[in-house]
């Protein structure tokens, strides 16, 4: 079934983000996450055993999606074109601007879920962990790209500044306001 | 003196947040069965509450520990390691429900403050009276069935503080007495510490919306859009004389801001917000608009909309003052 939800990115940002699925975007971020495990090994304890566990993450306004086994230092991201049918054992969907809100904590994944921003399917207990981990993490940008000290603190300020814009411009939910 | 503003925290960041959002006190609880909201990848190691402590008292706000689940006949060794590493943690009270607990606390943690948790249901003078004498409780958490009226003169006739819940999910039956969730899968929230588990939720998709399921049990069904409630059975719809409508209880969430003056002229020491099961960002949000609206109150001004600031963040989509002002079908 096809979903709509509000905060999509417009039709010119898709087709730029379009080459997005070639690039290697999967060994990317399987690197930046392997990364922070070293960095903070107390995040992938708060997940214990559901670090195994598969997670789809299908941005619906983007035509590749990601499939994160966030196993710690053996943790792996794969980068697909949408339409490859994958299984997983979870299953998040909604529009990338509202999940990567989620990873920072910009968003509250109950309050998503209830205004039906974003779906889910699956093993809800493993999705529950993974938001909770995620939530105590307090992952900012520069942590993606493994940025420390000042450069850091740019990265962070420029891509929270540029998320914010683009919230605004696109409709997202306002944590706190009803979508 | 102003009202207490009682702040929850499912993670060590959670408890940052609600520190620097304005939390007079904040409430927290292990990662294991000890506690109410026992959810996958949430609470506190014993060293994640030293640091969480040492945090809120370098601002000046309390910590205050839920060890308030039912401890198990003849395996009482977690809720009691709970209570040592609460007191070891520096913990300004503990929230205790059972009576081996309560009992236990008493006897081994003298120093120990003991807040009697919303799971025991205490709201008669005479189970309060109970509570304080046998074992020096100082403070009740109100079970969420009693009007504003009712508090006023349960206030009048006992010797303790009283706590009363203003905003958030809402646990419609009197608190620690619902079998709903033992029955569906197995697992209670006065036993293990969690109602509807998450490994027995799904949601499925098809062209008629997203039903939920608990442990295979279909307990509603939404179209595309329609707001969304947690998954407990007491929020479920269910077919009764004919028509298909919730039940128990609609998908509400807590919201006593209009009633906080009243509250507090019927002796109401400290108010408390649900969602340890939230995030940060909740929990920034909802703190600092009530902090606001306690302020403004205490300033003797107007009310702070706390409603309309905080209507995307509620279950369903829809707020309740609850008993406080009853109404009930
Ligand atoms: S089913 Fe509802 S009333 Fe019963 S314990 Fe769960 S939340 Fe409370």
């Amino acid at each position: 079934m096809a979903e709509h939800f509000r905060g999509e990115l417009p039709r010119f940002l898709r087709i730029l983000a379009a080459p997005a699925g070639f690039l290697p975007l999967g060994p990317a971020l399987t690197m930046a996450v392997r990364r922070f495990a070293r960095r903070k090994p107390a995040v992938f304890d708060r997940l214990g055993e559901y670090g195994k566990c598969s997670f789809l993450i299908e941005p619906s306004d983007l035509d590749v999606s990601f499939l994160m086994v966030p196993d710690g230092v053996r943790a792996e991201v794969k980068c697909l074109r949408r339409r490859a049918s994958q299984t997983a054992d979870v299953t998040v969907r909604g529009p990338l601007l509202v999940l990567l809100g989620l990873l920072d904590g910009t968003f509250d994944g109950d309050a998503l879920f209830f205004n039906r921003a974003i779906s889910v399917s699956g093993r809800t207990d493993a999705l529950v962990a993974l938001r909770n981990s995620i939530e105590d993490a307090e992952l900012t940008p520069a942590d993606f790209v493994g940025a420390t000290g000042s450069l850091g603190k740019l990265v962070d300020r420029s891509v929270i500044g540029g998320l914010g814009l683009a919230r605004r411009f696109t409709g997202s939910p306002i944590p706190g306001e009803p979508s | 003196m102003s009202l207490e503003l009682v702040c929850p925290a499912g993670t060590p960041s959670a408890l940052r947040a609600a520190v620097e959002a304005g939390a007079h006190s904040v409430y927290c609880g292990f990662r294991d069965e000890t506690n109410a909201r026992n959810f996958p990848g949430l609470n506190f190691s014993p060293d994640e509450l030293v640091e969480g402590v040492r945090f809120a008292h370098a601002h000046g706000t309390k910590v205050l520990v839920a060890i308030n689940t039912f401890a198990k006949a003849g395996a009482m060794d977690a809720w009691k390691a709970a209570l040592a590493n609460a007191e070891k943690a520096g913990a300004d009270a503990v929230i205790l429900a059972d009576l081996a607990v309560l009992d236990h606390a008493a006897t081994h943690h003298p120093n120990l403050r003991l807040h009697l948790s919303v799971q025991a249901a205490a709201a008669t003078p005479e189970a309060i009276a109970f509570y304080a004498d046998t074992f020096g409780v100082k403070r009740i958490v109100m079970p969420r069935v009693l009007s504003v009226e009712e508090i006023a003169k349960l206030n009048a006739a006992i010797n303790v503080e009283t706590e009363a819940f203003v905003f958030g999910g809402l646990c419609p039956m009197t608190e620690g007495r619902c079998s709903l969730s033992s029955y569906a899968t197995g697992k209670s929230p006065n036993l293990t510490g969690v109602c509807s588990p998450p490994e027995h939720v799904a949601y499925t998709e098809d062209k008629n919306g997203t039903a939920t399921r608990l442990n295979g049990f279909t307990i509603d069904r939404f179209g595309a859009g329609e707001q969304a409630g947690y998954p407990t059975l007491c929020k479920g719809r269910f077919v009764a004389g004919g028509k298909t409508f919730y039940l128990f209880e609609d998908p509400v969430s807590l919201n006593a801001a209009s009633l906080i003056a009243a509250l507090a002229k019927a002796g109401v020491t400290a108010l408390k917000i649900e969602g340890r099961q939230r995030g940060k960002g909740y929990v920034a949000e909802v703190v600092r608009t009530f902090r606001a609206a306690v302020e403004a109150i205490d300033a003797g001004g107007t009310e702070v909309e706390v409603g309309r600031l905080l209507s995307g963040l509620v279950e369903g989509g829809r707020q309740t003052s609850g008993a406080y002002k009853k109404t009930w079908r």
